[in-house]
């Protein structure tokens, strides 16, 4: 009995401790899951604008030419042409896409998606660095919280009964899905 | 009963000091992240000297299957998952494509127009006609408006984008260890 109270004790502690990030990364894998159908990180706005007929001229006075037809006074982190027909103007988190010289621009913005970026960031681990350590100490957690799970409940409920069967079940999908998928 | 170390956090202050104690150690932890100006991605970059992309495209087989650093500007990026990137030259306008394993590395689609150096292994891939059919196709969409990632045919792809600049029947990219974009 002291044995189980301690597994009680542990898997009570460490998923409380836990449970926060567990919805955070819940959230994120059901995101990243999906990443074919969207950005999970970026929302990603395009917009197709005229500015008329530009002149000829170094990439640096196009650029300059191009934003104030636009009316943008930030100055471009960079800007390069791609081609005699194309000209990219980079701006902090705007991109346009200048056709020469007819002035037809493709203006594509990039904003962070609210709270996903965050998230996918904590669980892609992208920060590295400390967060790696942190990622390692919650898996190890997670590793103990299904350990102790398993022998919380004794008896029919428990890895006697039920939970004998739900556990074979949650580990045979995984199995079987490889044999048919991967390893056939 | 309680586990053995329960003795030790009894809630109220106990908490509150381990708390506070938690936020502190990850707050310094944590700030020499946040405080680089340069991101470094997989490996960084380990080659002391870049080829010039120029170069690297006008004698393409003088570099096939070697390992390779480029510098440029950032012009391109994969717009969902961030599996490869463009780096072109400045002052030509050439470029070539980074493409590194989903999910290993992730560029940031906000790192646009940043300058990079990106190192990995030099690749010369020939297209097939369908994928010369595909990517005509994908460029008649883009003129449009149309993303080419969204709506080009994943045959297309080559795994970098069914844009991706090619020579011939080649498009020649660098399968990417790693990367270093300047803030």
């Amino acid at each position: 009995m002291k044995l189980r109270r301690l597994i009680i004790a542990t898997h009570r502690d460490i998923g409380y401790f836990f449970a926060g990030l567990t919805v955070l990364y819940a959230i994120s894998g059901v995101a990243v899951n999906h990443i074919d159908d969207w950005n999970p990180n970026y929302v990603i706005r395009r917009d197709v604008v005229e500015v008329g007929v530009l002149p000829f001229g170094e990439p640096a006075e196009l650029a300059a030419e191009v934003l104030s037809r636009l009316d943008v006074t930030e100055e471009p982190r960079s800007v390069v042409r791609m081609n005699r027909e194309e000209l990219k103007v980079f701006l902090n988190q705007r991109t346009l896409t200048v056709t020469l010289p007819g002035g037809h621009v493709v203006d594509e913005h990039a904003r962070r998606r609210f709270a996903f970026f965050e998230v996918n960031f904590l669980h892609l681990n992208t920060g590295k660095g400390f967060w790696t350590w942190f990622a390692d100490i919650y898996a190890v957690g997670l590793l103990v919280l299904a350990c102790t799970g398993i022998f919380i409940i004794p008896g029919k409920k428990g890895l006697g009964g039920r939970g004998r069967w739900l556990l074979i079940a949650g580990i045979a999908i995984p199995i079987v899905y490889l044999v048919v998928v991967v390893w056939r | 009963m309680r586990a053995p170390y329960e003795a030790k956090f009894r809630g109220g202050n106990d908490m509150k000091r381990f708390l506070i104690l938690s936020f502190a150690v990850i707050a310094m932890m944590a700030a020499p992240v946040m405080a680089g100006d340069s991101e470094s991605y997989g490996d960084g970059v380990t080659l002391d000297e870049a080829v010039a992309i120029d170069v690297l495209l006008d004698n393409p087989n003088d570099y096939v299957g070697r390992k390779v650093r480029v510098d440029g500007v950032i012009t391109a990026m994969c717009k969902k998952r961030g599996c490869w990137m463009q780096v072109t030259d400045q002052e030509s306008g050439n470029g070539v494509r980074i493409k590194v394993d989903d999910g290993v590395i992730v560029f940031p689609y906000t790192s646009m127009g940043q300058e990079a150096q990106a190192e990995g292994i030099f690749e010369a891939i020939k297209l097939t006609p369908e994928q010369i059919e595909a990517r005509t196709a994908a460029a008649q969409d883009h003129k449009e408006g149309a993303t080419c990632d969204k709506d080009g045919p994943k045959s297309s792809a080559v795994g970098a984008g069914c844009d991706a600049p090619a020579i011939d029947e080649y498009v020649y990219m660098i399968r990417g260890t790693g990367a270093v974009i300047k803030g």
